[in-house]
């Protein structure tokens, strides 16, 4: 009786005009997001010395030329080492204390977690301003040193925040186990707690890397002749020409960006950077 | 003296206002296994890891053989423990897991893998050692960390709520394989579980423990047939209370009680309290214990409200004269009694167990 | 500054329970990190609002500096104009993102890592990147006048990029997956089955998400709404390179008093305004978001 409907008939859907109707939108946000850098790509393969449509031409011409005008690979260079630099600072200070803020009850503990994640909130160029003066005062003043200081104050929050929130989520029987298997505090924080807390550090060295690659608005203050970060150079040259120059280091430094970020989302997962 | 392996003397602790545990003693001998069987918030977990060293007991001492622990960290106390979700390393293999207690000892890596391997054949998971957890089954990553726990030889083994995790037919069966291991090994164990007969099944003693204190501490039969207060009857199981006063003692030392109730009923049970003629009695019989007559018969008058079906037995639900609270009754699957037929309950003198307090 | 939202979406501790937990880290392991927050963060914060009172014309009237920001009229309308800068910026993300955060939580299913991918891309891109390219395609040659010239749409190219809704569109741009990121996350945590429940109760879709979906994602829309405003009235560069610069805010104002006239203690009562918004944002926030959760 029940197996007598052989091959029902197959209903149609019903449209869902709203499934639709978000979908267009989304794929219209998303046009919007990326058409203007799809634009720079583009650019960046233009024969012109100018900025115009239609492009009379293909060529790499303006990658040859972040080869020559030294500046570029230079603070590209410098960019590079400030973030790097700056984000394996922002581990020394920031897990250490984030691992204490974690378990710590006391209200010490809550206002050091604050303290740890200010700099967020405080503008960059505020900041920028306002430690430029402090650094000259003790005779650091505009420098390489300055540089890493600076970046180093912004990379502490966004290192300290993931390691917080993976070492929130780790429940303590971790440890609590590796303690009653005979680990000491030293071989429980070296064999148990870093191996677990690792994707926290790397996700958030990550974020200070990118944020530090971009920080225009800290590292203006701070560059000398001599060691300049890259989105300063790239502001100054804009301000005097137009050219696809720009448009073609942009695509490098997206390029290293993506790179980082495809990298992150293999060891980490990109799904768990926006549920955190 | 002679020292037993692991002695709770008075410990005592509170959190806050809270407090957590009441003054506490408690011996365990060579090889024991122990039940702590409480609800939750009734300090079995605070005891358990006040002997792990995760907790500092605010009074009191605790030796591990001869020695005071009391202020040893946990590395130093020589433990092995099985927690509640296992708390398998997720970033060591299987083996790596089981050998970590020996590499915190400084044990060579040859001898580590060796030992590791031996205890993973105990556990008879002997080819598993390069297995990752995540790729392991909750049965499987139970004898993981019952294979970790023991891979150092430790003094004691402390069992969290060790079958927690496993689903209903697994526990069963791992109920037995751990007992059967913890025997076989002779390891003085301490099990803290919730659940009424895994502590019954497992261990030697059970301690039923209430409110920061240890109510009722026996073998799992004493426990169970004879429950001292109406929590241990309760928490052990399910118990059907009454409450009388008592007339007077028989010749061979039962008392006859009269129930409570609009239709006065005599009842024996069995104590050996000095009872008063005309005091207040509280007394429970097991579901298991009651005997279901005909209406014709001696014994407590009721009528079947409700069978409910369990597979291998059934329960009646009954309402007895004057009670305003059902009993309930165990009884044989075939040729039930029907639901509303008049029935008299009865029950042999020494099921009948007196209660200390009131109902 | 421009990708602290991925992070700064401010889940609130767990709770824990009374009993003591295992803790391997003491006092002491935060010492190093607090000694440098407070010298190189606190103290020059400190320096820099001390130096807005005592410095130049401060010297005589300490409050100098900031009564020229509130009472003359040119400064007092920079500051109007980074207030309605940044509120509009954030209620267009808001209007633009919601819905693409809705359907990123509900309907992308198996596209939701690419619509994340395509999020999260333009944060990797530099700011100057971005601007670019808002240049490239406004400009007088630009794409987008070539293609409306092509078209006949019109008749010669405008002076799109002069004007000073490019400041908008490229503020929108920069901050919208800000916005949309805040969102899905509060969202993803709304459980589907409370909107069945209102479904299955007689909600239609516009009541399901008036009554049921939006309130539950509150959190989410003030958490993008506060990042979104404290980022925008920090920014400078999209006002500088966009625009013409006829959009003249406080953050370009410090930039352009630090780079042209030098006056350091207006510059620095500047930022102390900035400073003190964005503390005020945030306090705001974390307050708003924490009275909600302890009701839910």
């Amino acid at each position: 009786m029940t197996a007598s409907h052989v091959n029902p008939p197959r209903r149609r859907r019903r449209p869902d005009y709203l499934a639709w109707g978000l979908g267009i939108w989304v794929v219209a946000f998303m046009t919007f997001l990326l058409f203007p850098i799809a634009a720079v790509v583009v650019v960046s393969f233009s024969s012109a010395t100018y900025i115009a449509f239609p492009m009379p031409g293909l060529s790499l011409r303006w990658y040859a030329r972040i080869f020559e005008y030294r500046p570029f690979i230079d603070s590209l260079i410098v960019s590079l080492q400030i973030a790097i630099g700056s984000a394996a600072l922002g581990i020394l200070f920031g897990v250490p204390a984030a691992l204490w803020v974690a378990r710590s009850k006391t209200s010490a503990a809550a206002l050091i977690g604050n303290l740890l994640l200010a700099p967020i909130s405080v503008p960059a160029i505020v900041l920028g301003f306002s430690l430029l003066y402090l650094l000259s005062a003790i005779g650091v003043g505009i420098s390489f040193a300055a540089l890493l200081i600076s970046h180093t104050v912004v990379a502490i929050p966004y290192i300290s925040r993931t390691v917080l929130a993976v070492y929130r989520a780790l429940p303590p029987d971790f440890e609590e186990a590796a303690s009653v298997l005979g680990a000491t505090r030293w071989q429980t924080l070296y064999h148990t707690t870093l191996p677990l807390v690792r994707p926290g550090i790397f996700a958030g060295s990550l974020f200070a890397v990118l944020i530090s690659l971009d920080n225009l608005p800290l590292s203006f203050f701070f560059g000398t002749a001599q060691s300049n970060t890259l989105p300063v150079v790239m502001l100054s040259y804009m301000q005097s020409q137009f050219d696809p120059s720009i448009a073609a280091i942009s695509t490098v430094q997206m390029l290293i960006a993506v790179t980082a970020l495809l990298v992150l989302n293999a060891t980490y997962g990109i799904d768990r950077l926006t549920a955190a | 003296m002679v020292s037993v392996p692991l002695s709770l003397r008075g410990i005592s602790k509170s959190f806050g206002n809270v407090q957590a545990l009441k003054p506490l003693s408690l011996d365990v001998g060579a090889g024991e296994m122990i039940a702590l069987l409480g609800p939750s918030g009734c300090g079995k977990t605070t005891t358990l890891r006040s002997i792990a060293g995760f907790e500092q007991p605010d009074t009191g001492a605790i030796y591990i053989g001869p020695h005071d622990v009391t202020e040893l960290p946990p590395n130093l106390r020589d433990l092995g423990m099985v927690f509640q979700n296992y708390s398998l390393f997720p970033h060591m293999s299987v083996g790596e897991n089981v050998a970590f207690g020996l590499k915190m000892r400084g044990i060579a890596r040859a001898d580590r893998e060796r030992r590791a391997r031996d205890l993973l054949k105990l556990v008879r998971l002997g080819d598993f050692a390069d297995r990752e957890i995540h790729q392991l089954s909750g049965g499987q990553q139970q004898r993981v960390a019952l294979a970790r726990a023991l891979v150092t030889d430790p003094k004691i083994l402390l069992l969290d709520e060790p079958l927690g995790a496993l689903d209903k037919n697994l526990r069963e069966s791992m109920q037995f394989e751990l007992r059967e291991i913890q025997r076989r090994l002779g390891i003085t164990s301490i099990l803290v579980t919730h659940d009424q007969e895994e502590a019954l099944t497992m261990s030697d003693r059970v301690a039923v423990m209430s409110a920061g204190e240890i109510v009722q501490i026996g073998a799992p039969a004493e426990v169970y047939e004879k429950p001292v207060n109406r929590f241990v009857a309760d928490f052990l199981g399910t118990a059907n209370i009454f409450s009388g006063s008592a007339l007077a003692p028989e010749a061979d030392g039962t008392w006859r009680v009269a129930l409570s109730g609009t239709e006065p009923v005599e009842a024996r049970i069995t104590t050996n309290k000095a009872l008063a003629a005309g005091e207040r009695v509280t007394f429970a019989v097991r579901p298991e214990r009651l005997l279901i007559g005909p209406p014709d018969g001696p014994g407590l008058t009721a009528r079947v409200r409700d069978v409910v079906y369990r597979g291998s037995f059934l329960t009646y639900e009954l309402d007895a004269a004057g009670r305003t609270t059902p009993l309930f009754v165990y009884g044989q699957t075939r040729a039930p009694v029907p639901v509303s037929s008049a029935v008299r309950l009865t029950w042999e003198p020494d099921c009948a167990v007196l209660l200390e307090g009131r109902a | 500054m421009s990708m602290q939202t991925l992070t700064s979406l401010s889940a609130s501790p767990p709770a824990q329970s009374k009993r003591n937990r295992f803790r391997l880290a003491t006092g002491s392991w935060a010492l190093p990190a607090v000694l440098f927050l407070v010298a190189f963060l606190i103290v020059p914060l400190v320096a820099n609002a001390f130096r807005s009172v005592t410095l130049g014309e401060a010297a005589l009237n300490p409050w100098a500096y900031y009564e020229k920001l509130l009472l003359d009229s040119y400064y007092s309308g920079i500051f109007f104009t980074t207030f309605k800068v940044s509120l509009v910026t954030t209620l267009c993300t808001l209007v633009l993102g919601y819905p693409v955060a809705y359907f990123m939580v509900r309907y992308a299913g198996r596209w939701n890592a690419l619509i994340l991918f395509c999020m999260i891309a333009p944060l990797l891109t530099s700011i100057i990147m971005r601007t670019f390219g808002w240049r490239v395609l406004l400009a007088r040659r630009g794409l987008i006048n070539v293609w409306a010239t092509d078209l006949g749409i019109i008749s010669r190219p405008l002076d799109i990029l002069n004007d000073p809704l490019v400041v908008y569109i490229g503020l929108v741009h920069v901050m919208a997956p800000f916005m949309v990121l805040s969102i899905t996350a509060v969202l993803q945590g709304v459980d589907v089955r409370l909107e069945e429940s209102a479904r299955v109760l007689g909600a239609n879709r516009w009541r399901t998400f008036r009554h049921i979906t939006l309130p539950l994602s509150l959190d989410g829309i003030a958490t993008g709404c506060m990042l979104v405003f404290v980022i925008t009235n920090g920014s400078f560069l999209t006002m500088l390179l966009l625009g013409g610069g006829k959009v003249q805010t406080l953050s370009l104002l410090i930039y352009q008093q630090f780079n042209l006239t030098q006056d350091v203690g207006f510059a620095a009562a500047m930022g102390n305004v900035l400073l003190i918004s964005a503390m005020v944002c945030v306090a705001l926030q974390t307050r708003f978001v924490r009275r909600r959760g302890v009701k839910a």
